[in-house]
C-alpha cells in the first residue's frame, strides 16, 4: 500500500470536518474521492501532505508514519499535492514556478524533470518565461500538475483539477491524469465532478460529514442507485 | 553575431487603426515653453540676489544669458518637438513652472513666464502622443563598452549634478530648494524622454549582457564623484549620509520587498548597531566594533523574527512597530546605561585604519572623502547581497512566501525559518550600517531612530521599486536629499513623502526602478 489513512478526526473551532474517515490507496492505483462541497475531501488531503495536523488517526506511507511530520518533510517523503484552485504563484514565470515545485530537490536532474514537463505541456515550454498570472484556466492547471510533478512525489493527490474548465480542458486534464497512471505514478484525487474521477479510478470513497459514506470500484459505484442519485444528478 | 539578438519589433507592419497624431501638435505647446522660457519670471526684483537665471526685471539687462531653469525650459521646450518626446518633455516643464510659480507667489511676486510654460506644459502632455517605446538592437562588444562607459558617466554627471544643484544650504543661497526641485523636474524631462524613446531599456539590457564590466564601470564612477563638482568635504558628507540609509534601506528591501514581511520598526536595527559600535569605539577597532554591531543586531532580528512567525500581514506590521518603540523609549530612557540617554554618546572617535583617521582628508581628495568610499562598498556590499540572494534558492523560497504562504509550504518550503531568516540577514545588515554612521557622525542618540525614520526607509523602497536591486538605493538617494535641500520646508516632510507615494501609486505602482 502507498498510503493508509485510519480513522482521521480533525475539527476546526467546534465543527467536526473529518469524523473518523478511512482509506487505502495501492501502489500504482488511482484513487477517486468523492463528496459534496463542505464533505471534507480538501481536508483530507491537507491531512495526508501535512498541512494539516489531523487530531486523532494515523497516516502511513509505505507502512512509515507520516501525520506527525511537517509538511516540507511528507513532501520529502514523496507526498505531493496539487492544492484546490490551482494556487499558482501568479507574479513568477512558468519556469520559477516550476523550481519551486523542485524545491526540496538536491539532486542534478531537476532539469530533465522539467524537460519532461514541457513534454507533457508543450504550451508550457513556448511560454516558460512568462508569468503564471497570464495563463488560462487550463495552462494554469497544466503548470500546477506540473508543478507537483517537479518533487518526483510516490503519491500525487489532486484536488478538484477540473474546477471551473472548460469541458475540452477537462478532457485534456483527464488525459494527462490517465497518461501518468499509465506510466505507473500512485494518484488520489478529490473531485466533485463525480464521472469524471469515478471513470478513472480504480477505487473510489465516497465522504460526507467527514465520514467514509461508500466506497468500491470505480465502476460499482458508477453503478450504484444511491452514488446516482446523490452525485450524478 | 549579433544579428540572433534582433528583438522582433512591435508589430508595426499590422495597420493601426487610430492615425498616428501627427508632429505638428507638439509646436503649439513646446512654442509656449520657449515662450516662457524667454519671458521675465519675476515682476520684481527678488530680495537676497537676482532669481536664478535672472529671472527677475534684471533680465531685460541681458535677455540673452540664459542659464539654470530657462537653460533646461529652452532645452525641453526644443526637444519637445520630437514626436516621441513631447509628453515626457511637457512635463518636466509643466513641473519646473510649478515649482517657480510656488516659489515665486512664496515671496509675494508674480510670475510671466511660468504660467505661460506651465499652459505649454499641460499642452503637450495633453496633446502628445503616447506610443510604446521602440526596441534597439544591441551593438557588437567593441562598440558596447564605450557606450556603456560613455552612459556611467554621463550618470555621474547627472548625480553630481542632482546633488549639487541649489548649492550647499539657505545661508548662500537664499533659492537653493527651487533650483533643486526645478533640477529635479528637468531630470525628470530628461529621463522620461530617454525612456520613451526605448533608451534608457536598451542601456539596461545593454548593461544587464556585460553585467561585470557595467558593476566594475558603475563603482569606479561612484569613486570618481569626489572628482566633479560634488568634490568638497560638505558634498562628502552629504552623499555618505545618503550611502548609510540607502544600505540600510536595501536590507529592508530583503525583508519587506523579497520575503514581504512589512517590518514597521527597522530602523531600530541600525540603532542597535550603531549603540553597540558606539560602547565599544574606545575598547577595540573599527573592524571589530562593525562586526559586533552587525551580529548583536542580527541576533536581536532573530529574537524579533522568532515570536511573530505565528502573525501574518497586519499584525506583523503592529507586532514590529511595538518593538520599533519599545526600542526607541528604552533608548531614551537610557535603559541598561548602553545608550546615554538624553545625552547621547558623544566623542566616538572617527574610524582609523593603518593610521588613516577616516575624516582627514587623502591625497588631494577632499575631507570626508574615505567615509564616502566606504558607504560607497557598504552599498555595493548589500546591493550584492540582495542581487545574490533574490536569484537563490533562499530567495524563490522568499518570492514564494510572498505570494502564497500556504502554497509555498505545501512546496516543502521551511517558512519559519525562511522568515526568521530575512529577518536576520537584513537586520545584520543595518546593524553594519550602523556601526558606520555611529563613527561618521561621532555621536549616537537616539532621536536618529523614531518611527517616522522607520517610515522613511519604507517609503524608499516602495518608491525605488520593490525587491529590485537599484530601487531602494534611487528611493533611499531621493527621500534622503530630499530633506537636506528642502530646509526649509521639514515641516512639511512627512506630508510631501505622502504626496510623492501617492503620485508613485498612481503612475508607477511598482515604483521607480521596476523589473
Ligand atoms: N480552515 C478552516 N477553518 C474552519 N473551517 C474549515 C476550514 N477548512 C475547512 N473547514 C470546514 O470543514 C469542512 C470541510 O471542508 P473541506 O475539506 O474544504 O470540504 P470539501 O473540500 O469537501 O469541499 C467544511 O464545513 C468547511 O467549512
Ligand atoms: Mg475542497
Amino acid at each position: 500500500m502507498t498510503l493508509v489513512a485510519e480513522r482521521l478526526f480533525m475539527s476546526f473551532g467546534g465543527l467536526l470536518a473529518l469524523d473518523g474517515v478511512s482509506l487505502t490507496v495501492p501502489d500504482g492505483g488511482v484513487v477517486g474521492l468523492i463528496g459534496t462541497n463542505g464533505a471534507g475531501k480538501s481536508t483530507v488531503l491537507k491531512a495526508v501532505s501535512g498541512l494539516l495536523r489531523p487530531h486523532r488517526g494515523e497516516i502511513r506511507l509505505r507502512g512509515r508514519p507520516i501525520h506527525h511530520l511537517p509538511a516540507h518533510a511528507v513532501l520529502a517523503a514523496g507526498v505531493a499535492h496539487c492544492p484546490e484552485g490551482r494556487r499558482l504563484f501568479a507574479g513568477m514565470t512558468v519556469e520559477e514556478n516550476l523550481r519551486l515545485g523542485g524545491h526540496l530537490r538536491r539532486d542534478r536532474h531537476v532539469a530533465k524533470d522539467m524537460a519532461r514537463v514541457y513534454d507533457l505541456f508543450p504550451v508550457l515550454g513556448e511560454r516558460r518565461t512568462q508569468r503564471a498570472g497570464l495563463f488560462s484556466g487550463g495552462e494554469q492547471q497544466m503548470l500546477a500538475i506540473g508543478r507537483a510533478l517537479m518533487a518526483r512525489p510516490a503519491l500525487l493527490m489532486f484536488d478538484e483539477p477540473t474546477m471551473g474548465l472548460s469541458p475540452i480542458m477537462i478532457r485534456r486534464i483527464l488525459d494527462t491524469i490517465a497518461l501518468l497512471r499509465n506510466q505507473g505514478t500512485t494518484i488520489l484525487m478529490v473531485e466533485q465532478n463525480a464521472l469524471a474521477a469515478l471513470m478513472l479510478a480504480d477505487h473510489g470513497y465516497v465522504i460526507d460529514l467527514g465520514r467514509t459514506t461508500m466506497s468500491g470500484p470505480g465502476t460499482d459505484l458508477l453503478a450504484d442507485p444511491r452514488v446516482r442519485a446523490a452525485y450524478l444528478g | 553575431m549579433t544579428s540572433s539578438f534582433v528583438r522582433d519589433r512591435p508589430v508595426t507592419e499590422a495597420p493601426s487603426r487610430r492615425e498616428p497624431r501627427p508632429a505638428w501638435r507638439s509646436a503649439p505647446g513646446a512654442a509656449l515653453v520657449l515662450l516662457g522660457a524667454l519671458s521675465p519670471w519675476a515682476s520684481a526684483v527678488i530680495p537676497g540676489g537676482a532669481y536664478p537665471g535672472l529671472a527677475t526685471l534684471q533680465f531685460f539687462d541681458a535677455p540673452y544669458l540664459v542659464t539654470g531653469f530657462r537653460l533646461h525650459l529652452l532645452l525641453l521646450g526644443l526637444a519637445a518637438l520630437l514626436p516621441r518626446a513631447s509628453r515626457a518633455a511637457g512635463a518636466g516643464a509643466a513641473v519646473i513652472a510649478l515649482v517657480h510659480i510656488a516659489f515665486l507667489a512664496a515671496l509675494g511676486v508674480l510670475s510671466f513666464g511660468g504660467p505661460v510654460t506651465l499652459a505649454g506644459g499641460a499642452l503637450l502632455i495633453w496633446l502628445g502622443r503616447r506610443e510604446p517605446a521602440p526596441e534597439w538592437k544591441l551593438p557588437s562588444r567593441a562598440l558596447a563598452w564605450p557606450i556603456l562607459v560613455a552612459a556611467f558617466a554621463a550618470l555621474l554627471w547627472a548625480v553630481s549634478a542632482m546633488l549639487t544643484a541649489g548649492g550647499q544650504s539657505r545661508a548662500t543661497n537664499p533659492h537653493g530648494g527651487a533650483e533643486f526641485l526645478s533640477f529635479l523636474g528637468f531630470a525628470v524631462g530628461l529621463f522620461g524622454i530617454l525612456s520613451a524613446y526605448g533608451v534608457l531599456s536598451w542601456l539596461s539590457a545593454l548593461a544587464e549582457r556585460h553585467r561585470a564590466f557595467s558593476l566594475t564601470v558603475l563603482l569606479a564612477c561612484a569613486m570618481l564623484l569626489p572628482l566633479t563638482e560634488a568634490g568638497t568635504g560638505y558634498w562628502m558628507t552629504v552623499a555618505s549620509t545618503i550611502g548609510i540609509y540607502a544600505a540600510t534601506a536595501i536590507g529592508l528591501n530583503i525583508v519587506v520587498g523579497l520575503a514581504g514581511l512589512l517590518d514597521l520598526g527597522y530602523v531600530a536595527f541600525l540603532g542597535i548597531g550603531a549603540f553597540t559600535a558606539a560602547n565599544l569605539a574606545h575598547v577595540v577597532s573599527f573592524p571589530v566594533a562593525a562586526l559586533a554591531g552587525a551580529v548583536v543586531a542580527g541576533l536581536l532580528g532573530v529574537v524579533v523574527g522568532a515570536p511573530t512567525l505565528r502573525v501574518r500581514g497586519d499584525y506583523l506590521a503592529i507586532v514590529t512597530l511595538a518593538f520599533g518603540e519599545i526600542f526607541f523609549r528604552a533608548a531614551q530612557n537610557d535603559i541598561g546605561g548602553l545608550t546615554g540617554g538624553a545625552n547621547s554618546i558623544p566623542g566616538i572617535p572617527p574610524i582609523t585604519l593603518f593610521g588613516q583617521g577616516f575624516d582627514q582628508p587623502v591625497g588631494g581628495l577632499p575631507a570626508g572623502f574615505l567615509y564616502y568610499a566606504l558607504t560607497v562598498l557598504l552599498v555595493a556590499g548589500t546591493m550584492a547581497v540582495l542581487a545574490n540572494l533574490k536569484h537563490s534558492r533562499t530567495g524563490r523560497a522568499w518570492l514564494a512566501i510572498r505570494e502564497d504562504e500556504d502554497v509555498a509550504r505545501a512546496m516543502g518550503v521551511r517558512t519559519g525559518r525562511a522568515k526568521i531568516l530575512a529577518f536576520l540577514v537584513g537586520a545584520t545588515l543595518a546593524g553594519l550600517a550602523g556601526a558606520v554612521f555611529a563613527h561618521k557622525l561621532g555621536t549616537v542618540g537616539y532621536e536618529s531612530f523614531d518611527f517616522s525614520e522607520s517610515v522613511t526607509l519604507l517609503a524608499a523602497v516602495i518608491l525605488g521599486g520593490m525587491g529590485t536591486v537599484p530601487g531602494a538605493l534611487v528611493g533611499a538617494s531621493l527621500l534622503f536629499v530630499l530633506p537636506e535641500k528642502l530646509r526649509e520646508f521639514s515641516d512639511y516632510r512627512l506630508m510631501l513623502f505622502g504626496l510623492a507615494l501617492i503620485l508613485i501609486m498612481r503612475f508607477r505602482p511598482k515604483g521607480l526602478v521596476s523589473s
